[in-house]
């Protein structure tokens, strides 16, 4: 067994896992109020009023969620100088054609993969992506009146057509994507155990796993008190600016409280 | 024994009838107490089980309009004791009541040979003998009493919990619709007879006997104009928002939630609205906005608890809906930020763009909300398309590579 994930990244996915499938349980019925499923889920929930409270709740979880990965990256890309594995490389475009043309039977070798591969690097650029446009159009969602302050009222509309047909893609990307490379292809819960058994390790990862056997595993660097002191700073400026954007938004009430639940 | 006591008393009245026909005292000190009539009855052979001696049994007073009549005037056959089984005219109240005859020879309980052997006979309703007027809480046509006649044959019992039923059952209120209100007593006529008060052009006149400013705005909507024009037999009427039986409290949350669908029997009814060139979509873009989209769910789900949405009457009216292409669409624009501020008070007027108006996106109507739909038909089924394809590829070769190491091994 071989240590792959950190602590950090265990309890991240787990957060992601629970907030990502609740809110598609409580949310898809919202996309689709006729269909018959719809109205079980909702039954479950005690009606539409809490299934909705709780889909609020999960979104802010995920919305705290994508801040505080802004600060990870900062924190270890910038201050602790690891290096960003999971941006694309022109090494990732040709994985790719390679990977389809070994698939194919092309080419006899199959790309030799790093840290993460193609498949990772994409479904983790998704994920943050569609985190953001997810909270972003949640978020307008929510404060309908103030943003139609702001631009015009379609764009809330907009948000919402976005909104689901993101959710969709969302959901359909991990039944297919995720579950194949994860559940099918090979059990793998080292998103949970922390540790990968060596030899899928050096199947799945083998440059990455040479590597490491070459003592070559990327340690943080120590911090520095200038860049610690300029990281507070920035993360104050951040956090500071999500509670002004949040009370900003609240400024000005959505609706009057005709009922209270 | 104390049979005994009664029979010498018995026979002698038993003799002395003839003399002394159409004195009531001599019929009630039989006819005028259970107890005594069950002895009577005793007394000549006859064992009288208690519905008959219910039946059988006369109570003292009456209607003050009736004091001049004696039991003989309506039972003219008795002449004899025992009775004889039939002893009163086949209808005796119209010797009398004369003007009755016609009208209910012209409505749903006429005797069919055009006589006075009535389907339902005057006391069926009017009672037998204790005959009061229907302002007296006594008589069984008072408006407390006169559900329970009508129910005797008429089974359907919707009416008791309706808010005219509960008005007059649970609320005690005279000015409560009862049946004879909207259905009349002697001049009943079918729903389907153009001159009954319940039928479709008759009956906002019925309802606005009581709701007349509601009946007047009624048939000055496009509804009822439509109805009073030429007889329309698409719109609807009173009963069919409201219930003719039934009328469930329209302030309910039950009704409120409900009231889209109410309003999608015909809106969402492709056949009827393509007559009038009416979209049905109307209805299928109001369950896709937030507001219908959560009334949808709370109809189903929660019935009961209070819909705090927008629903089709908040915009268009209740009674005075006019069609949009017409007055109407001034009076929705007009009022339609008003309306949205009654909910969203901080609303301005570029919120009111985040409503559809029930137009379905388009590249020309509300053309954001269309191009994102757009951009998600490609990018979903491209995506996922383009997964299913790799690892369609990657089984592929796994299964390739597996065989291929089975059999080298």
């Amino acid at each position: 067994m071989i240590r792959r994930f950190e602590r950090r990244h265990i309890i991240g996915h787990l957060v992601m896992l629970i907030t990502f499938t609740g809110l598609v349980i409580t949310g898809f019925p919202q996309k689709f109020p006729s269909a018959s499923w719809a109205k079980g889920v909702v039954l479950i929930f005690g009606g539409v009023s809490r299934m909705r409270f709780v889909h609020h709740l999960l979104g802010t979880i995920m919305a705290l969620q994508l801040v505080y990965h802004a600060l990870e990256l900062i924190w270890f890309l910038w201050l602790r100088k690891l290096p960003p594995v999971l941006l694309p490389t022109l090494q990732d475009a040709k994985d790719f054609v390679q990977h389809i043309r070994y698939n194919l039977g092309l080419v006899t070798h199959e790309p030799q993969y790093g840290r993460y591969s193609w498949p990772e690097k994409l479904e983790y650029l998704a994920l943050v992506w569609g985190t953001f446009l997810m909270v972003a159009t949640g978020i307008i969602m929510l404060y309908p009146v103030r943003f139609a302050q702001l631009v015009p009222g379609q764009f809330i509309l907009a948000a919402k057509a976005a909104h689901g047909g993101e959710a969709t893609l969302a959901a359909l990307a991990i039944i297919t994507w995720h579950s194949y490379f994860v559940h099918w292809k090979h059990w793998n819960t080292s998103m949970f155990t922390g540790k990968l058994p060596k030899e899928l390790y050096i199947e799945e990862h083998p440059k990455e796993f040479a590597e490491l056997m070459a003592g070559m595993r990327p340690e943080p660097a120590p911090i520095d008190t200038k860049k610690f002191l300029i990281f507070i700073g920035i993360a104050t400026v951040i956090v500071l600016a999500a509670i002004g954007f949040v009370v900003w938004l609240r400024a000005v009430p959505v609706a009057i409280e005709t009922v209270r639940y | 024994m104390r049979a005994e006591r009664f029979v010498i008393p018995l026979l002698a009245a038993a003799l002395a009838l003839p003399v002394f026909a159409g004195q009531d005292l001599d019929c009630l000190s039989c006819h005028g107490d259970p107890a005594t009539l069950r002895v009577a009855g005793q007394a000549i052979g006859k064992e009288l089980d208690d519905t008959q001696v219910a039946a059988l049994t006369v109570a003292q007073g009456g209607c003050p309009s009736h004091m001049g009549l004696v039991c003989a005037d309506c039972h003219v056959a008795i002449t004899r004791f025992p009775h004889p089984a039939e002893t009163r005219l086949a209808n005796p109240c119209v010797e009398c009541h004369q003007g009755v005859v016609d009208q209910l020879n012209n409505s749903v309980h006429r005797d069919p040979t055009g006589g006075s052997s009535f389907k339902v006979q005057c006391w069926d309703c009017h009672g037998a003998h204790g005959i009061y007027p229907p302002t007296d809480q006594r008589s069984p046509l008072h408006p407390y009493n006169v559900s329970r006649i009508c129910l005797k044959c008429h089974t359907n019992a919707e009416y008791l919990n309706g808010v005219h039923g509960q008005g007059v059952e649970l609320g005690g209120i005279i000015g409560s619709a009862t049946c004879i209100s909207c259905h009349g007593g002697h001049d009943i006529q079918k729903t389907t007879d153009a001159n009954a008060r319940t039928a479709r052009r008759q009956i906002s006149f019925t309802c606005g006997r009581c709701h007349a400013r509601i009946a007047q705005q009624y048939r000055e909507s496009v509804h009822g104009a439509a109805l009073m024009a030429d007889d329309n037999p698409d719109v609807p009427t009173c009963v069919d928002c409201h219930e003719p039986h039934a009328t469930p409290n329209p302030r309910s949350p039950r009704f409120r939630a409900s009231s889209p669908q109410l309003c999608g029997r015909c809106h969402a009814n492709e056949a009827m609205m393509s007559k009038y060139g009416l979209s049905t979509e109307v209805f299928s873009t109001y369950v896709a906005d937030f507001h219908g989209t959560t009334a949808e769910l709370f109809e189903e789900v929660t019935p009961d608890q209070p819909l705090n949405q927008a629903v089709c009457y908040d915009c268009h009216g209740y009674h005075d809906v006019y069609a949009v292409h017409d007055q109407g669409r001034k009076q929705i624009e007009q009022n339609l930020l008003k309306h949205c501020q009654r909910c969203h008070p901080a609303a301005t007027p570029k919120f009111l763009s985040a409503w559809t108006s029930h137009y379905v996106p388009s590249p020309d109507q509300y053309p954001w909300i269309y191009y994102v739909n757009l951009f998600y038909k490609i990018i979903i089924p491209g995506t996922i398309g383009f997964f299913l394809f790799f690892i369609g590829t990657d089984v592929y070769r796994t299964r390739v590579n597996r065989r291929r190491h089975g059999g080298e091994s």
